[in-house]
Formats: C-alpha cells, sequence, structure tokens
C-alpha cells in the first residue's frame, strides 16, 4: 500500500548541531515542538486521507498475513550494548548524509553482516527521504529486527507498519500527551510491534516510564531545535530504571561514545550519521559493535556473580534461563507450593536443561527442597540427577554428611523492618557451622509468609552486607531487574537467586511461568552489576574493615591509628577537591572502562603470571641450607607477576595513567610528580605525553646520578627533571620540593604522587589503580593452581607494587602476607631503609605511619642502593597491616638484592630491578622460617611474587657490583 | 582551649593597636648558625621593637618552606640543634625578655609524631612559649592536640591561605588561639619582591570573619609591604626569611637585622582608619 511518495523538495541544512537547520526551519507555526512538530503536522497532513480511505477489514487482514515479528527487545536485552544502526538518506541537522540514489538493502545487509541487532529505517520521505516501503523492502531483505523510524501521529499507522513488517516502532514523546503515548504503547505491543518510547527530557522521561513501553531511548537530539547534547543520555540514564532496556541515540563520535555508554548500562545505541561517516558499512557496523560488546576480562568476569533462575515450572521458563545464560536453574519439590513440581516432571525437566544447553554451558541443575530425610533427598537428587540439592528449611546439620550430592543451605531472614532483628554475628556463625558441616553455599532468604522458601521481600540490606562480607553468600527473595543490580552493589554477594521476579503476570488456577524477557534481564542486570567498578567488593574479606578501607578522614588500621592527613593549610583545598572528585569517580564505570580499555591497549595488560621452575629450586636449596631444623617446603612452585613487561617496564604506569585521566577530570592542565628509581617518573611522563599534558619530575640529585637511563627516557618523553639537592638529594626530598611546587602552583596543578602514602585521599587512590596487579594474578593462578597461594610477597619501598598485589588476598585467611624491605648495609648498622621493621610511628609527607626518624622526630635518612626502596617512611595501610599482624615482615641488604639479581637472571633470563630483586632474596628465609611470622609452609608451596619491574636502569650499578664481588656471587645467595 | 598563653598574645596585639601600629612579628630560626648567635638575633628583634617573636625548630623536612628558611634549618641542624637546646633557648629569651610573648613553630612530627604532644606543649609552655604554630597541622587533625596545649596553657595558632574557602576560614579561625596566621601568598616561605595584588583583599576578607588578632605573613620583607598590610587591616605582619637574609651569609649580621626590624616597625605605624 501506498502511503506517501517522493520528496517534492529537498531541505538540506547542514551543521552538525543544527545551527543551520534551525534557522532553515520554518516558523511559521509558534510551535513548542519546533521542528519535529512541524515533521507531524506535515506527516498527519500527508497520511490522514489515505488512513481514512482504508478499510479496516483490509487492514486487520493485512496485518493478520504480516510475518511474525522479530524479537527486538530480547535481542537487546543479551548481555552487552548492541548496535541498531540506522538507515537514512538525510536529516534535517545533518543535510545529504547518503545519496538519494543510495541502496538501503545493500546498506542494511552490510550492517547486519557487521553484527548490528537490529536496523532502524527511516519511513518520513520530505526531511529524510525515507519511506515505508523502504522499511518493507529492508525487511524482507534481512533477518535482524527492524525498527520503523516514524513520526506516529495516528494510530492506524501502528497497523500499516505492522502489515509492513516491522518489528519495532519509534513512539516520540515529545508528540504526544501523556495518556495518548500509553495508549499507543499499549496498541503497538497488542500488535506484537515493540514500542521505542525516545525522551530527551526529565518531563519527556517521566511520560515515557508511566506507559508499559519496555524499551525507553533517550536521544541527544533535542528534536525541537536539532542541538545536540553529547551528555545528555549519559546524565539522564540512572533515572530509568533497570527494569526497562534503554537505547541511547545521538552524538556519537566513536567507538569511544560507544564504550562509554556500554559502561554506563545502556542496552543498546541507535547509530546513523557515524555509521555513514565511518567510511564501509560493514567494516563501520563491526567496530561499534566490538566496542559494545562485553570485554573479554577474566578480572571482570571472576568478580560477576552466579544467578540461579528457581522455581522453573516448564519447559519454555528452562529455555528461557539457558539462553540467558543462567548458572543454575531451581526445580521446586516442595509440595503445596505454588511452583512445586511432581518428581516426573521435574526428572523431565532436568532431562530437557542437560540436552538443550552446550556442554560448557550446562547450567547446575538445583533440586529445592524442605525438611525431607536424607535418604528421600538422596533419591530426588538421584532421580533428577541433580548437581546440587536446596535445603529451605530448617534442616540440621548433621543432614548435610549424609547427603552424596553438594548441599546448598537457605538462611531464613526476617524482612527489614520487622520487631527482632538479628545479630550479625548470629547469622555469621550459623553460616559458618553449615559451611564446615559440608554446605558449598549459603543462601540468605526471607521468611515468614504462607509459604517457606521466600515471601518475596528483601532482609535488611545493611545486614546482608555484613554477612556478605563475613561468609560466601547467594542473595535471594525480592530480587527482580530493576533491583538486583543494586542489591550486588550494595552487597559482596557472590550469587544471587530469583523466582517470582522473573515471572510473567499469574494466570489464576495456573503454576507460576517465566517471561523469558525478564529472565533475559535479570541475567543481564546481574552480570552487569559490578562491571567497571573494580572497588566494589564481591567476595566476602573476613578481616577488620580498618585494614581494608580508610575511614572518612583516611584513617586505618584497628585504631584508626594510621594514616590522615597532616598538611600546609595551602594545600587542604587541593586535597578536599581530589577526595570530592575521586569520591565521584571511585565506582564511575565510564572512568574504569576508559582505564581499563588504556591499560589494555597502551600498557599490555593483563602483565603475564611466569612459573618459574628454575628459580623456585634455586630457593628451595636455599631455604633448605637456611632452616634449622630442616622445616621449610619440600616442594616449590613459584609464580611471578610480571608487572616488569607493562609499558615502561614497571608497575608505576597502572597509578600514572590512572591519576592522569583524573587529572583530567579535575580540570588541572599541569602534572608534576616525584621519582626515586626513576620509574614513577617515567611513566608519569609517558602518561603526560599520552594525553597531552605538561609534565615536571623531582628528583634527588643522587638518584639522578644512579638511574641515568630512566633520566634520558623522562626527558626523550618530553618531560622537564628538576634535579634536588637539599637533604639526602634522593626520594624523600624529591617529594618534599614536589609538595612544595604544589603549594605553589596548587590551582592549575595536579600532584601524581607515585606511591601508596602521602595525604588522604592518596593512599586510597594509588591503591585503588594498583589493585588489579593482586585481581589478576588471583585469577591467573586460579587457572593456572586452581586456588590461593600460601604467600603473597612484594619488595617494598612507599608500598604501591606491595599493596597493588597484596591488597586482593588480605581478605583470605589462608594466604600470607610478607613485604620485604631494603635493609641497605643491614638493619643493625642502622644504615638502611626499612620502615617497619626499623621505624616508628611518625608523620611524614602527610600521613601519619611508620617511619625512620630519631627521638627529636627527624627523619632519618635511609641508605640503600635500591633508589626506589631507599625511603624513610611506608604507606599507611601497609603500617595498619603490619600492626595488626596481617602482614609478615622480611628484609634483604643491598648485597642480598644484588645477589639475586643474578641469580634470577641466570636461572631464568629476566633481569629484576633491584627493588624486585630484595623480595626474591628474601623468599629463601621466609621460607626456612627465619624471616616472617616463623610459622612453617605446606611441604608443597605455591608463592606469588610481584616482579614489580626490570632491572634495565640497574646494569651500571649491578656491573660494578659484580665487579666488586667477582665469582663469589653466587655463593653469596 | 584559650589560657595564659593566648591571654599574652592577645595583650600584645592590643598593646601595639593601642600605639596606632600593627603589631609586628619577627621570626629567627632556633641554633641559626648556632644556638648563642641565635640568641643574639632573638633580643636583637625584640629590642627592635618586635610585639610577638616566633622561634623556628628547626626540621630535616620543612615542606612548608622556601631556600632561606631550608638553609638556615639545615644548618642549625648540622650545628647540632636538637628539641631540648630549641627549648633551652626558648627558655633563655623567656627569662632575659618576658614581656615579649614567644611563639615556636615547627612540624608536626615534631611534636605529635610519637603521641598526642602533651609532653612537647608542656615543656614548651614551661619555657616561657605563649603560643605554637604547626605549620603541617590543620584543625582537621588537631583537635587532640589543641587540647593538650590548652591544659599547658599554650595556644594553637593555625593558617588560613589564599586557597582556603570562605566558611572554612571562618572554621579556622574559631579553632584558633593567640592570632591567625594568614598566609599572603600561594607558595613556600621566602622573601618576595611585592606581594600579591588580592592580598588587601584576602585580608579585610580574613580579619572579617576572625574573632581574634590576624596576622599575615610569607613573603614580607620591606616596610612597604608592611605598610601596605597595615593599611588593609592586618592586625601583625609576620617577618622571616627576610630577617633571616639580612643576617647575611654567615648569619652573624645583628645589626643588618636590626635596622631592618627597626624599619618594619616603623612602617607598621601608620593603621588603616
Amino acid at each position: 500500500m501506498t502511503i506517501a511518495t517522493r520528496p517534492t523538495r529537498t531541505r538540506s541544512a547542514g551543521g552538525r548541531n543544527g545551527s543551520n537547520g534551525r534557522n532553515g526551519a520554518r516558523a511559521g507555526r509558534s510551535d513548542r515542538r519546533g521542528v519535529v512538530g512541524e515533521i507531524a503536522d506535515r506527516r498527519l497532513a500527508d497520511l490522514r486521507p489515505e488512513l481514512d480511505a482504508l478499510d479496516a477489514g483490509v487492514l486487520r487482514k493485512a496485518v493478520a498475513g504480516a510475518p511474525p515479528p522479530r524479537p527486538f527487545a530480547l535481542r537487546v536485552a543479551a548481555p552487552g550494548l548492541h548496535l541498531i544502526a540506522e538507515i537514512k538518506r538525510r536529516s534535517p541537522s545533518a543535510g545529504q548524509i547518503a545519496a538519494e540514489a543510495d541502496d538501503a538493502v545493500t546498506r542494511a545487509r552490510a550492517y547486519q553482516a557487521g553484527g548490528a541487532a537490529a536496523i532502524s529505517v527511516l519511513c518520513e520521505p520530505h526531511w529524510f527521504g525515507g519511506s515505508v516501503e523502504d522499511m518493507a523492502l529492508v525487511h524482507s531483505q534481512v533477518s535482524v529486527p527492524v525498527l520503523a523510524k516514524e513520526f506516529v501521529v495516528d494510530p492506524r499507522q501502528l497497523e500499516v507498519l505492522r502489515a509492513a513488517g516491522a518489528d519495532a516502532v519509534l513512539l516520540l514523546a515529545v508528540l504526544q500527551p501523556r495518556r495518548t503515548l500509553a495508549r499507543l504503547v499499549d496498541r503497538a505491543l497488542a500488535l506484537g510491534l515493540e514500542p521505542l518510547v525516545e525522551a530527551h527530557d526529565e518531563r519527556e522521561l517521566d511520560a515515557a516510564l508511566a506507559t508499559n513501553a519496555r524499551v525507553i531511548g533517550i536521544n541527544n537530539r533535542d528534536l525541537r531545535t536539532l542541538d545536540v547534547d553529547p551528555e545528555r543520555a549519559a546524565r539522564l540514564r540512572e533515572h530509568v530504571p533497570e527494569d526497562r532496556l534503554v537505547v541511547a541515540e545521538s552524538g556519537v563520535r566513536d567507538a569511544a561514545t560507544i564504550r562509554g555508554w556500554r559502561a554506563l548500562g545502556f542496552d543498546a545505541a541507535l547509530v546513523g550519521e557515524a555509521l555513514v561517516r565511518s567510511g564501509e558499512p560493514m567494516a563501520a557496523a563491526r567496530s561499534f559493535v566490538a566496542a559494545g560488546a562485553v570485554p573479554d576480562d577474566p578480572v571482570e568476569a571472576a568478580r560477576a556473580p552466579l544467578i540461579k533462575i528457581c522455581g522453573i515450572t516448564d519447559a519454555a521458563g528452562v529455555e528461557a534461563a539457558i539462553r540467558a545464560g543462567a548458572d543454575a536453574i531451581g526445580l521446586n519439590l516442595v509440595p503445596g507450593t505454588p511452583r512445586a513440581l511432581e518428581l516426573d516432571e521435574a526428572v523431565e525437566l532436568a532431562r530437557l536443561a542437560r540436552s538443550i544447553a552446550a556442554p560448557q554451558a550446562r547450567p547446575r541443575i538445583v533440586a529445592v527442597t524442605v525438611d525431607r530425610s536424607a535418604d528421600e533427598l538422596n533419591d530426588i537428587a538421584r532421580a533428577l540427577d541433580a548437581d546440587a540439592i536446596q535445603l529451605n528449611g530448617a534442616e540440621p546439620i548433621e543432614l548435610l554428611a549424609r547427603l552424596d550430592r553438594p548441599a546448598l543451605k537457605v538462611l531464613h531472614l526476617p524482612p527489614a523492618g520487622g520487631p527482632t532483628p538479628p545479630v550479625v554475628a548470629e547469622v555469621v556463625d550459623r553460616a559458618r557451622a553449615y559451611l564446615r558441616g559440608g554446605a558449598t553455599q549459603i543462601f540468605l532468604d526471607t521468611s515468614g509468609g504462607p509459604h517457606p522458601g521466600g515471601t518475596g521481600r528483601r532482609a535488611d540490606p545493611e545486614l546482608v552486607a555484613a554477612v556478605a562480607r563475613e561468609v560466601p553468600v547467594v542473595l535471594a527473595g525480592g530480587l527482580d531487574p530493576a533491583t538486583v543490580a543494586d542489591a550486588l552493589r550494595g552487597a559482596a554477594a557472590i550469587a544471587v537467586d530469583v523466582a517470582s521476579g522473573v515471572e510473567a503476570p499469574r494466570v489464576p488456577g495456573r503454576r507460576p511461568t517465566k517471561d523469558p524477557l525478564k529472565v533475559a534481564l535479570f541475567v543481564k542486570r546481574a552480570r552487569a552489576a559490578r562491571a567497571e567498578r573494580p572497588n566494589l567488593p564481591s567476595r566476602p574479606t573476613p578481616v577488620d574493615q580498618s585494614l581494608l578501607e580508610a575511614n572518612d578522614h583516611g584513617r586505618w588500621g584497628l585504631d584508626r591509628q594510621f594514616g590522615g592527613r597532616y598538611v600546609p593549610e595551602t594545600l587542604m583545598a587541593a586535597l578536599m577537591q581530589l577526595e570530592d572528585a575521586y569520591a565521584a569517580l571511585r565506582h564511575d564505570p565510564r572512568f574504569w572502562a576508559e582505564l581499563r580499555e588504556r591499560l589494555a591497549s597502551f600498557a599490555g595488560r593483563p602483565t603475564p603470571l611466569y612459573r618459574a621452575d628454575r628459580l623456585a629450586a634455586r630457593i628451595l636449596e636455599q631455604a633448605g641450607a637456611a632452616s634449622t631444623g630442616g622445616a621449610g617446603p619440600s616442594s616449590l612452585r613459584l609464580y611471578l607477576k610480571r608487572e616488569d613487561l607493562a609499558h615502561t617496564g614497571a608497575h608505576k604506569i597502572n597509578n600514572a595513567l590512572g591519576q592522569a585521566l583524573l587529572t583530567r577530570r579535575l580540570g588541572k592542565t599541569r602534572v608534576i610528580a616525584e621519582t626515586g628509581a626513576g620509574q614513577h617518573g617515567v611513566a608519569t611522563a609517558t602518561a603526560c605525553a599520552l594525553l597531552g599534558l605538561p609534565c615536571v619530575v623531582y628528583m634527588g640529585a643522587e638518584d639522578i646520578e644512579r638511574q641515568q637511563p630512566n633520566v634520558l627516557r623522562m626527558h626523550a618523553l618530553g618531560a622537564e627533571v628538576r634535579p634536588v639537592h637539599s637533604g639526602s638529594a634522593t626520594l624523600k626530598d624529591a617529594i618534599n620540593e614536589a609538595m612544595r611546587d604544589w603549594v605553589t602552583n596548587v590551582e592549575t596543578t595536579h600532584y601524581v604522587l607515585g606511591s601508596a602514602m602521602g595525604p588522604h585521599p592518596y593512599p586510597t587512590i594509588v591503591r585503588d589503580l594498583q589493585r588489579r596487579i593482586g585481581d589478576e594474578a588471583a585469577v591467573q593462578l586460579a587457572e593456572a593452581e586452581g586456588r590461593l597461594p600460601d604467600l603473597a610477597l612484594a619488595c617494598v619501598g612507599g608500598g604501591s607494587n606491595a599493596i597493588g598485589l597484596l591488597s586482593r588476598f588480605i581478605g583470605e585467611p589462608t594466604v600470607r602476607l610478607a613485604v620485604a624491605e631494603a635493609a641497605g648495609e643491614g638493619i643493625a648498622t642502622g644504615r638502611h631503609a626499612a620502615a617497619l621493621a626499623g621505624g616508628t610511628p611518625g608523620i611524614l609527607h602527610g600521613a601519619r605511619s611508620m617511619m625512620l626518624q630519631d627521638r627529636d622526630g627527624q627523619v632519618v635518612e635511609a641508605i640503600s642502593a635500591s633508589a626506589g626502596l631507599d625511603y624513610p617512611g611506608v604507606g599507611p595501610q601497609l603500617s595498619a597491616l603490619h600492626a595488626a599482624d596481617r602482614l609478615e615482615l622480611a628484609a634483604a641488604t643491598d648485597d642480598d638484592a644484588f645477589a639475586a639479581m643474578a641469580l634470577t637472571a641466570e636461572t631464568e633470563g629476566i633481569l629484576p630491578a633491584l627493588e624486585t630483586a630484595h623480595a626474591i632474596s628474601a623468599l629463601p628465609r621466609l621460607l626456612a622460617g627465619t624471616e616472617g611470622s616463623g610459622a612453617p609452609y605446606p611441604a608443597d608451596a605455591l608463592v606469588l611474587l610481584g616482579f614489580s619491574g626490570r632491572g634495565d636502569k640497574d646494569l651500571a650499578s649491578f656491573g660494578k657490583w659484580r665487579a666488586a664481588h667477582g665469582a663469589a656471587a653466587e655463593a653469596h645467595a | 582551649m584559650s589560657g595564659d598563653g593566648a591571654r599574652r598574645i592577645g595583650d600584645a596585639f592590643a598593646a601595639a593597636r593601642r600605639e596606632g601600629r600593627t603589631a609586628l612579628v619577627p621570626y629567627v630560626v632556633a641554633g641559626y648558625p648556632d644556638l648563642d648567635a641565635s640568641y643574639e638575633a632573638a633580643v636583637a628583634c625584640i629590642d627592635a621593637g618586635a610585639d610577638v617573636l616566633e622561634v623556628g625548630l628547626p626540621y630535616s623536612d620543612p615542606l612548608a618552606d622556601g631556600a632561606t628558611l631550608q638553609r638556615a634549618s639545615a644548618a642549625a641542624l648540622k650545628a647540632g640543634a636538637t628539641f631540648d637546646s630549641s627549648i633551652a633557648l626558648v627558655r633563655r629569651i623567656a627569662e632575659s625578655r618576658p614581656r615579649v610573648p614567644l611563639v615556636p613553630m615547627c612540624y608536626a612530627n615534631q611534636v605529635i609524631g610519637g603521641g598526642d604532644g602533651r609532653e612537647a606543649a608542656r615543656r614548651l609552655a614551661d619555657a616561657g612559649a605563649a603560643g605554637i604554630i604547626v605549620a603541617d597541622l590543620t584543625p582537621d587533625e588537631g583537635a587532640g592536640f589543641e587540647k593538650v596545649a590548652g591544659e599547658a596553657g599554650l595556644a594553637v595558632v593555625y593558617l588560613v591561605a589564599p586557597t582556603t574557602p570562605p566558611e572554612r576560614r571562618r572554621w579556622i579561625a574559631n579553632r584558633a588561639s593567640g592570632f591567625l596566621y594568614c598566609v599572603s601568598l600561594v607558595g613556600v616561605t621566602g622573601a618576595r619582591t611585592s606581594l600579591p595584588p588580592q592580598v588587601a583583599r584576602l585580608v579585610r576578607d580574613v580579619r572579617a570573619g576572625s574573632p581574634i588578632p590576624v596576622a599575615v605573613g610569607f613573603g614580607v620583607s620591606k616596610p612597604a609591604h608592611v605598610k601596605a598590610l597595615a593599611k588593609a587591616g592586618a592586625d601583625g605582619v609576620i617577618v622571616a626569611s627576610a630577617l633571616v637574609d639580612a643576617l647575611g651569609k654567615d648569619g652573624r649580621d645583628v645589626p643588618a637585622l636590626t635596622r631592618l626590624v627597626t624599619s618594619l616597625r616603623e612602617a607598621g605605624a601608620t593603621l588603616a582608619a
């Protein structure tokens, strides 16, 4: 059927921001709806006569005869951000985009081949050069859903579009009063035509959310004026509840825009012009699709929760769960409950699940029961071939030992606001008792109500968070797509369970069934809840919070005795600004997504985890020789976390890049840094060159002498290196001078501090930026060895590489933590840099921490051959860990460290930085028990060592040492 | 938290005001170039008309200080200055010139590094100090020290800077005792040829929000500076690096010091209307 025909006039507007468009638009009607109002009026004028002439019966038949709708919403509910590629030849804002003769079908097929999830086709002829015929033709030639990009001004257009094959339709909130909009949405849904309701501001968004629309669009472009606000969608995202699908539109500059939208949780992006501008259609689509895909990051995957869809009652439910990627499905065998199955039904559903899922994606099958005997449970489990049995009642701990299959225990918590709130410690104790008794998972669920197993209401979030911090829990009860992400961000649960929250509306007399879209959306929201939020806890960490996080005053430690902020008043404004800016950034997914992308593409992350067998053998020998009672392990697997392979050759790049991005967020235009060995200076100069920021690095004159290669590198990267001659002319003096510069230039300058020390919030910021070292290593070690290390060890100066490696393991009680300090000429000589072993609490460089000082509080110069460890202080979090006996100490002298350099080079062909060599040197003594706590290690020890940097910069001093020690080098070790 | 020390300092500022002057607050480094010479410099300042005298306690890592005071501090430490010897110096000055309040200036680690600072506060007050300035201590971390200092009768002088927002300025002013130290510029200590043009406005704003006298320091080196600050309404002017510079390369030119202090004091004799 013909609606509008060829366009009778062209409207070239030019200018992407629509300024010309605004001038070009006829000012004929003083209409609040501006350009879009004009278009809508014309559409109505064109279509009215044709629609009036349509026979209702013919229309009905055409709709019935249309191809069945392709599942647009379900497609977009799959993980990641999906591309809706738009076909338009011109627009009022951009003028001519593609030739009038541009073949829409060829383009659409290219977009589909490039991975577009849907195609949007303009139906409006005069301003956009489109038509319903175009849309119908495209639909017939592609297999993905097609969105009719129409100006709907009459409800009958919906039938016409569906009859022409459209799977989805645009409805503009700006064009309709609220009730009309809601009616249009319902009419479209009834036709099987998915409405995408588009809004540009909060008022329109309100109207859109008040309808039953499942897909909401936020357009950066104001259709009244054609102005584009590129941040609009990002700002408004949080106003859309998570149980709707959200599409971002307009203002796409490049793939980075798409990545940012994905990080913010948009489900799709509607892209038109940017695709045409990007050259070849298939390649363009592919690049945007790639930018929207969930990154293949094992650290992110390790932090994502497991998901169980429970109370499945039919085959469709099984299919929906499997298609959505659920990790487990629950089959209810509790008689008398709404979702209860007969045994044979459950057996059949279990069989179905196993047969239709791909082998590597098979969900666990869980039999849900209440208060049955062990024999009954074993029979049920056998019949279903269940992977686990869920115990929802008051089953005693003793029962667990008699079960043949893994058991999951549900603990019932009262709903929030009840009369007798439970005590956290009691819940934790009960959970631990069941875990000790053999349960493999603990569910936290609300109790009470007519049926055991959940009333659909949630327990007190604070109680849940406190329990989740102590034991691994599965969150259950009252979760749904709208609430699951918040719940996962608020508690470090390892999994979530849902039943009623993903169901279709109840039909009286029938069992509840799952709504596939809700199931898909639940899984998507749950998996994405902690994505790009690396500072949110994702597993229990049963140690005192004060060892994991500073309080609001930047204090660490059981008595909150370390850290704080001791700086001249002139710096306070900058620190407070930094604190506020970082607080906003700390959980900002766009920031962390961008940082992760840069660390991957620019810095080469993740860094490898390398098993050093030859080095391990020699270390084991040394440990045997060192140990007095023959204690010590009989075998050692030593894994080196290779930060030396990151760009610039050390872990410093993680922090420098992060703080350089932070500098931009702060609106500062100049960067200063201090450096000891030069690695942080080089990393900062590198990040500044990348981001176009002027960079000044302060370096002690003595360090400049002994680390020349790094000085040359900083110059080559365009940084200015300022020698510091005062004091000991080493790291602490460089910090003093950097602080003075900061005091003087605080309004324009950000101080990129290089270690996890200094005034609050620096220790937190640097730790957050370095923690990926340990996060990656844990995942890599799990792949290689299937478990956590017995010992995590790193060298320590200021503490950034140490806290970066160790953070992940602080909350793992089975992992010992140790640091190797620089003993210089020997701690007993007093000429060393061991602030933890040989220091006392004091205030240095803005924070209270362990430091080397005399009785007057004068800072004692640190003495160490290694410029990066040559610092008389250490970060406050490490001081807190040591004071709480969570951190063991070891040390290596200059000679020890050089010898370890030689050993590593000769056994593994890897040259460690002198700093790193301190940790290698200390390892045998730790294993032998002559350093550290002295407690013995298991017979087959697994050690993770932070290989913080490469030793090229140390070749000169290493050469000198070799010459002085000659062949005695190896025996010396 | 005020006490004997705060009152004595307040009286000194009031006396200067009555004489139509902005108070002069010179600064000497204890133990620079040696203990005796620093004693001579201190009494010379007092005899040339100081209303209050700051005594810097040398520190290994003075990160709020520019080259001049860094150098003097290092020299004093090299010559053997200790906390004990600095206290002895304070006592000696206080005994020979009892009318002028003495205010030591130091860094946090020297007084509260090892504990709550009770001992240090008591010893300084005993030796005759009326107040104390801790360059890297703000009220955010200072509550504990204010308490023990108050118990010892020692006024805790806090600093406000051009970067301090107005509400925070008021908060700091209400926590400080003795006087409020208004830092004139965004930077470290050190004589400047000129002070920033906004300093008059800053002084007026700070003074308007302070219940205690406001003394302005950092960079002050010439009579013209003092005159301008007096005109802007400063209750007092602090001069430090310029005096160390006046002592010359060997730190012993007391007559030059005296001349400078005298001229600065005269310049302060024109109070704002």
